[in-house]
């Protein structure tokens, strides 16, 4: 507990106020023990309440709506991520439809040319998950 | 990420472009700067525009924030704080208005002084103290900063602090005595 007398004391209270939560953390205890042995601790603290009284009848001014809107309406955002997903996405299933157009017209060749269905076979084989020999496919 | 701040988190999803956390951030913070701007300013417009450019920082900074040693609500007192001396420097540098030294005449403890009179009464004796006791007296006891981020603030040690708070706290007494006689 740091050391506290009058003079420290009544520089405390005439600065931080009659509220120990105010007073310096270091110095709280000690200037709370002080303020209960002293005798003339009591007219110190009643002195600087009457004061904090006063300036603590202030209100603050509430921020408007207006201000509000105005101050949210700058903050950043995320980009339109979903937009840009379903666009995505929309390519992704061009681009399957298209491939499986072009896998439909081949294994269709493959069915009525069946010498090249070997030949067919190579050139697609890195589209495994696409079953093109399928009746759906190939009609 | 510095764990002690409570803003941190919430900051680091700003800087996301989170505008949910953009809204709570805002909730917690535009009160306490609107008043802070206000009381050092005593002009409602020109505090809206000080909070306006505050924000306007911190979605700039949020997502380049890195705590160091200070938290994000010092960094944003130091921001308004700031904004704030520069229009009080201008504005003293053009001409002071006359009525800003001037205690309101108007009585104060009549019998029945309703809370908002009392207000006004108090906003009117803080406007009109000298504005390094205001500014000491308007961070330490309604933004509640502890004394050496107070005192860091204002560029100027705890031991100044506490005497411009003292001084500050008699003269706002004095001011609101001599407008009740």
């Amino acid at each position: 507990m740091s050391r506290m007398d009058l003079n420290r004391f009544e520089t405390l209270v005439a600065a931080y106020g009659a509220t120990p939560s105010r007073w310096p953390e270091e110095e709280r205890d000690a200037a709370e023990a002080f303020a209960r042995d002293h005798p003339r601790a009591g007219a110190l603290l009643a002195e600087a309440d009457s004061i904090d009284a006063l300036l603590f009848a202030h209100k603050a001014a509430e921020p408007s709506a207006t201000l509000r809107a105005m101050v949210i309406e700058g903050a950043p955002r995320k980009r339109r991520l979903a937009g840009r997903a379903k666009l995505w996405w929309s390519g992704l299933a061009l681009a399957m439809a298209g491939a499986s157009g072009m896998l439909a017209g081949s294994a269709a060749s493959a069915a009525l040319e069946p010498i090249s269905a070997n030949v067919q076979m190579y050139a697609h084989e890195d589209v495994p998950a696409l079953d093109y020999s399928a009746e759906e496919n190939v009609l | 990420m510095n764990p002690d701040d409570p803003d941190g988190e919430l900051v680091r999803r700003v800087g996301e472009g989170d505008v949910h956390a953009a809204e709570a951030l805002v909730a917690r913070k535009l009160p306490r700067m609107t008043a802070l701007a206000h009381r050092l300013l005593g002009d409602r417009t020109e505090a809206e525009d000080v909070v306006q450019e505050v924000f306007l920082r911190v979605w700039k900074s949020a997502a380049s924030w890195r705590p160091g040693a200070a938290k994000f609500d010092t960094w944003m007192h130091r921001v308004a704080f700031n904004l704030c001396t520069d229009r009080l420097r201008k504005r003293r540098e053009v001409a002071l208005p006359e009525t800003w030294d001037a205690p309101d005449p108007a009585p104060l403890a009549d019998a029945e002084i309703s809370a908002e009179q009392q207000s006004d009464a108090v906003g009117r004796a803080l406007a009109s103290l000298a504005p390094r006791q205001r500014e000491a007296i308007v961070l330490t006891y309604y933004q509640e900063l502890p004394n050496r981020e107070a005192a860091a603030l204002m560029g100027i040690g705890v031991d100044a602090l506490e005497s411009l708070l003292a001084r500050g706290r008699r003269a706002l007494k004095a001011r609101l005595e001599e407008a009740d006689e």
